[in-house]
């Protein structure tokens, strides 16, 4: 290992053990494809996931309907933020990418909202709706012309808020 | 000549049992035989001093510890055995301060999820080909947060777009800014690779596998 320093922080060029073992080289097309097969071709049944970040949300949504004196306001957007960021992240990797597309819309709005006022939770509201719905009729992929409505219902609905609260 | 990665180990730490099976699945079908799991932050750090992986793959958000703690504790604890292992971060998160919050907290790659198998793969190639400098100051030890320009070719370019990549990369600036909007703008390039992946003109990586 090397190291120098430049009087306030030390630099380190640590051997470098994964390159060691594993060589050079790259993996080939063949590879990845069958990996990216693999990926895509699970069969793994998304709605019980799914339904347990929706409890996760319903319950944040009632925290914040009725919050206690004392919870703070980061608390409340935490109980809102991370059920629907996970339902972006696995959406996507079983097979409901609209479910990922419409939740990363959310994250954005949540991300960027000082505290859930009633306006805020109608929107999340809407969207804990919307992917109910998304859930119970199967609606796989993208959706087609039905999810790109939805999805944009969503997205007129966080710019509308935007444009209400600027 | 391949990478062969019998030889490597990976620790996965996550919490959602199918997403462990994929995940699985995949580094499996890159070569990687010795396979560990934890189910979250405080396991995953159990696991890790336990079998020393050379890699570590996790998710963020775990009760009752986050992959973001635990990669504090593999950088900063006394038992840690090895505080520079390569820490690849999969997070459903894609908004700036959350990229800043677990690089100051010593991730060396990030994935957005969901992601595809070539999101997974560019990162562990990042690792194994240009892996980064580590930084020991008193408020931060992990891997460099700068990120460097990555190439230095000045030969002439093939195509038009080559040059306003170039362009591009010269004037990226080691700032906050810069790291995330290039995290996010190479998975997109990624994506779009993957779109157009019969396409030899845009399908860089498909040709560095012929060289190989």
């Amino acid at each position: 290992m090397t190291d120098e320093s430049n009087g306030k922080a030390r630099f380190y060029n640590p051997p470098n053990l994964l390159k060691q073992k594993v060589g050079s080289g790259g993996l080939g097309k063949d590879i990845l494809e069958k990996a990216q097969r693999l990926l895509e071709e699970n069969k793994i049944d998304f709605k019980p996931i799914a339904y347990t970040y929706m409890d996760a949300l319903h319950a944040g949504l009632e925290l914040a309907y009725n919050p206690p004196a004392n919870v703070r306001k980061e608390k409340l957007l935490e109980g809102l933020l991370n059920p629907i960021m996970q339902l972006k992240a696995n959406g996507g990797m079983f097979h409901y990418s609209l479910v990922s597309r419409i939740s990363d819309r959310m994250i954005i709005f949540l991300e960027n909202l000082a505290t859930p006022d009633k306006d805020a939770q109608e929107i999340i509201q809407a969207y804990y709706t919307t992917i109910t719905a998304i859930l119970q009729s199967n609606l796989k992929g993208d959706g087609g012309k039905e999810g790109e409505n939805l999805y944009l219902a969503i997205c007129e609905a966080c710019d509308r808020y935007c444009r209400k609260h600027r | 000549m391949a990478y062969d990665f019998r030889k490597a180990s990976v620790l996965i730490v996550e919490d959602n049992q199918p997403m462990i099976e994929l995940i699985r699945s995949v580094v499996n079908t890159f070569g990687f035989r010795e396979i560990h799991v934890a189910r979250d932050g405080d396991e995953g750090f159990e696991t890790f001093c336990r079998f020393n992986p050379d890699l570590v793959i996790s998710d963020w958000m775990m009760t009752p510890t986050n992959g973001i703690e635990m990669a504090h504790k593999i950088r900063q604890h006394p038992s840690s055995p090895n505080k520079f292992v390569p820490i690849i971060l999969l997070t459903g998160y894609s908004q700036k301060k959350r990229v800043i919050e677990a690089r100051d907290r010593g991730i060396t790659e990030f994935i957005v999820k969901p992601f595809k198998v070539h999101h997974l793969y560019r990162r562990i190639e990042n690792i194994v080909e240009v892996p980064r400098q580590f930084v020991d100051a008193t408020e931060f030890f992990g891997p460099d947060r700068r990120r460097k320009k990555v190439s230095d070719y000045n030969g002439p370019f093939r195509r038009e777009r080559d040059e306003e990549e170039r362009s591009r990369k010269e004037q990226m600036v080691h700032s906050e800014d810069n790291l995330y909007k290039e995290i996010i703008r190479q998975q997109k390039i990624e994506e779009e690779r993957a779109r157009t992946y019969h396409d030899p003109l845009v399908i860089d990586f498909e040709e560095d596998d012929d060289d190989r």
